[in-house]
């Protein structure tokens, strides 16, 4: 029993911070209606943007994620504004490929700064657990995920009770009438576009401390930021935590019941019956 | 071009090997990505099971390579229409994704067959001469080709075509849009699993991981959108210019061909996103502007 | 002679709304019938169930003896049910004249299975409405009033035997909306049944046989034009309880 116990103890803690992983793609995806195949390389930037705070400035990465998530926020910023709302209004097939390109050149670009290496960060607490009723946690798997949860909460007010967050569900919405509102979209998009990679970069940040980094990783992070918003729904913040958890749940219990080869085949099984039956997500949609 | 394992040398056969095949794969992408519109990411399971088929029924039940070939594409077209039926209902990306994911499954599915050799793959009986597998290769893209003029010309390729311009408006005027979408899938898995059949005899191993290589969803795709998805000579023209370009450029160095790959894309999606046969077509009426159009027309 | 259409008692429900609530008519062969009533009255989702392009929450739709309830769009176009989109649905990057084709290539009974002959079904259609001189242009390159012409053609190709045209004049300047009139009473000489959603009134008058008219989701007239305009119900929905 103790061992389930430990096994659902690390699907949570990893489910935690797969939502927050998700979260940036979801948001694009809903807003901006940009399926971001580049996403899983915004995480890896992220990474090696804290992994290089932390090693250079000797920045404590969760005192350096905030810095990671300014510049992605800015990266993402300039990306969208000057490159991707270039196509924008183009058939969705094209935003797909041009951030497909877009994986590629930055995946190419890490290798060749960052070296084929695998990195991990390791501040001094790395190694330190404590027990929770009979589970051992690593002190830096519960901070990432408190920290992921802190973010998709502050997320989700941001949307729901700011001006400018409300200016962003309005443009997802109906971009037409935003704009007699007064809202200029291609500002709106680039920031929203910038927030998905600010909390890509967050993600990565954490990713670095709980995993190891490398400039490769871009593509399954991504698929798997995927299977998570379209399980969770696209529809708020909170159903991303919850496909979150759910998938961090699964791999786990699968990891440890079937075999951890197959945790990779329960993750996109689920996705794919999903997609079939309930596109749009496990939760059910209130109007 | 036929004639040329004749005539060049050892190193240009397999690099006209690969980029035939490949060149097969976009076209076998172009039926159901180009014409009916349905961007499958996922046509590397074909390409999979077609190398698998071939080789478990020449090194399990030591079959002769035509019949293996047969099983590989009776395999891949089984795929499609079971798989086709539940998963061409989805629309857009989700079917992108779908197909995605479905690549995915399937490496690690296979990866834990016995029959198919499970992580360590297997090894196939060796053929010597590459000439042959050139013509195999050769002769495969032309029927493959063919197969694209046909539909281009037919009842088929305009049902399909009205599926991938407007799907509820080719209902409404009498397109079985389910027949002919799983129809679709099923001939580009079709070829997509000769391809891998021919592939797999070639270089007489195969794994799970490199049979049903991801990557090359990516390569047929941007191929095929390069040279002109739609097109009949489009993705032939796309794969080997992007093959040879990226041969060049890898003999320098290795992650220029990549970079290259990307940055090509992204260019080539702003610039001229209906490929090199629309290009080809429309340089004569507009000129220079016509990729100036094209971003006007598409930016916010 | 039975009716070519019979609906009975059709309704339908989305969450929480009701969009159609019992409506019963019949459409006789050869005739004209409009469609009339206020915006959101549910015309378009009539006709969205009678083509099969929305289901049916409740009642039948019978054509020509045919049971219409489970087949899908394509086997009600097969029968020969034709329509066109309020909101254009034209097949952007194929000419004007593949558009017109498919039309003749997959329509009543299966369409025409050979390609040039479709294709020359295809030029007939596009003379008669008007476009010919577009024929190789890419539909989306067409204006409002040239892509409405567009659906008409494509929907004639199909050889169909009754037509659901869904507010073909909106837009139109009175020339062109005299134009369309003619092309409409033509196509119904050629032995072809219409239902017509029209809201350009003076248009709908001339062209109809009888009026059928809606008000949210509801069947409230029915009847020849002058009778139908007259009842007060059909005033009152239109111009609100203000005028008695």
């Amino acid at each position: 029993m103790s061992l389930l116990w430990q096994v659902v103890v690390n699907g949570i803690l990893l489910g935690g911070l797969y939502a927050l992983m998700a979260l940036g793609l979801a948001l694009v995806w809903g807003v901006l209606n940009i399926v971001n195949l580049a996403h899983g390389a915004l995480i890896m930037l992220g990474a090696y943007v804290c992994y290089y705070l932390f090693t250079g400035l000797s920045i404590d990465p969760f005192v350096a994620l905030p810095l990671t998530m300014l510049a992605l926020f800015a990266f993402g910023y300039l990306l969208q504004r000057y490159l991707l709302n270039l196509v924008i209004r183009a058939p969705m097939f094209n935003t797909l490929l041009i951030t497909f390109g877009i994986d590629v050149v930055l995946t190419y670009l890490a290798q060749i700064a960052f070296s084929a290496d695998f990195r991990t960060i390791n501040p001094t607490y790395a190694g330190d657990n404590f027990a929770l009723f009979g589970a051992t946690v690593p002190v830096v798997r519960l901070l990432a995920f408190a920290v992921a949860l802190a973010l998709t909460i502050i997320l989700w007010l941001f949307l729901a009770r700011t001006r400018l967050g409300r200016a962003i569900r309005a443009t997802a919405q109906n971009l037409i009438a935003a704009r007699l509102y007064g809202v200029e979209p291609r500002r709106v998009y680039a920031l929203t576009f910038g927030l998905g990679a600010a909390l890509a970069g967050a993600a990565g940040g954490l990713y670095g401390v709980v995993s190891q980094v490398n400039p490769y990783i871009g593509t399954s992070l991504t698929a798997k930021s995927f299977a998570i918003a379209i399980i969770g729904g696209l529809e708020s913040p909170l159903g991303v935590i919850a496909g979150g958890l759910f998938l961090g749940i699964v791999e786990s219990l699968t990891a440890l019941y079937i075999g951890p080869t197959y945790a990779d085949v329960a993750s996109f099984g689920i996705l794919v019956l999903v997609l079939i039956v309930r596109p749009t997500g496990l939760l059910r949609r209130t109007t | 071009m036929a004639a040329a394992p004749w005539i060049a040398s050892p190193s240009l056969i397999q690099f006209g090997i690969s980029t035939l095949l490949l060149a097969t794969l976009a076209q076998s992408w172009n039926i159901i990505g180009g014409y009916a519109g349905y961007a499958s990411f996922g046509n590397s399971v074909f390409y999979g099971l077609g190398s698998y088929g071939t080789a478990i029924a020449m090194v399990q039940w030591h079959l002769p390579f035509g019949v293996g070939l047969a099983l590989g594409a009776v395999l891949a077209v089984a795929f499609a229409v079971v798989l086709g039926l539940p998963v061409l209902r989805l629309r857009g990306h989700y079917f992108a994704i779908c197909t995605l994911a479905l690549a995915e499954v399937m490496i690690a599915i296979v990866s834990n067959v016995d029959i198919a050799g499970r992580n360590t793959g297997l090894v196939l009986p060796l053929l010597r001469g590459d000439a042959l597998f050139y013509e195999m290769a050769f002769g495969l893209l032309v029927l493959t080709t063919l197969a694209v003029l046909w539909i281009a010309r037919s009842r088929f390729g305009y049902g399909l075509m009205s599926i991938r311009e407007n799907e509820e408006a080719a209902a409404v005027l009498g397109v079985d849009t389910t027949l002919y979408k799983v129809l679709a899938f099923a001939l580009s898995g079709f070829f997509a699993a000769l391809a891998g059949g021919i592939h797999a005899y070639w270089i007489t191993f195969l794994d799970p991981v490199s049979a049903f290589d991801i990557g090359l969803n990516v390569k047929m795709i941007i191929m095929a959108v390069f040279g002109g998805p739609g097109s009949i000579l489009g993705p032939v023209v796309g794969a080997f210019l992007l093959s040879g370009i990226s041969e060049v450029l890898s003999t320098e160095i290795s992650n220029l061909a990549g970079l290259f790959f990307g940055v090509v894309i992204v260019i080539a999606v702003v610039f001229m996103p209906r490929g090199l046969a629309d290009l080809g077509r429309r340089f004569k009426q507009f000129g220079w502007h016509y990729f100036a159009e094209n971003v006007r027309v598409h930016r916010l | 002679m039975p009716s070519l259409l019979n609906v009975r008692g059709l309704t339908k429900r989305f969450a929480g709304l009701v969009a159609l609530s019992d409506v019963s008519f019949e459409l006789e062969r050869g005739e004209i019938l409009g469609l009339i009533g206020p915006n959101g009255a549910g015309k378009t989702t009539l006709i969205n169930m009678i083509s099969g392009t929305l289901s049916a929450t409740d009642g039948d739709v019978t054509f020509d003896g045919c049971d219409l309830k489970r087949l899908p769009a394509y086997r009600r176009a097969r029968l020969g049910i034709g329509r066109t989109f309020q909101i254009m649905r034209p097949f952007p990057g194929l000419s004007v004249l593949d558009n017109v084709a498919v039309g003749a290539l997959f329509g009543t009974g299966g369409g025409d299975h050979n390609l040039p002959r479709a294709r020359r079904v295809a030029s007939e259609k596009l003379e008669f409405v008007g476009l010919a001189h577009r024929a190789n242009q890419r539909a989306e390159a067409l204006g409002g009033p040239d892509r409405k012409r567009l659906e008409l053609a494509k929907a004639l190709a199909m050889n169909p035997r009754m037509l659901l045209l869904d507010e073909v004049m909106a837009g139109l300047n009175l020339v062109e909306i005299e134009a369309v009139i003619a092309m409409i009473k033509k196509v119904r000489d050629q032995g072809i049944s219409i239902l017509v959603i029209e809201h350009v009134m003076k248009a709908i008058r001339s062209l109809s046989d009888r009026l059928l008219v809606l008000h949210h989701g509801e069947k409230i007239a029915e009847g020849a034009p002058e009778q139908v305009l007259r009842d007060p119900q059909v005033v009152e929905a239109y111009l609100g309880r203000r005028r008695a």
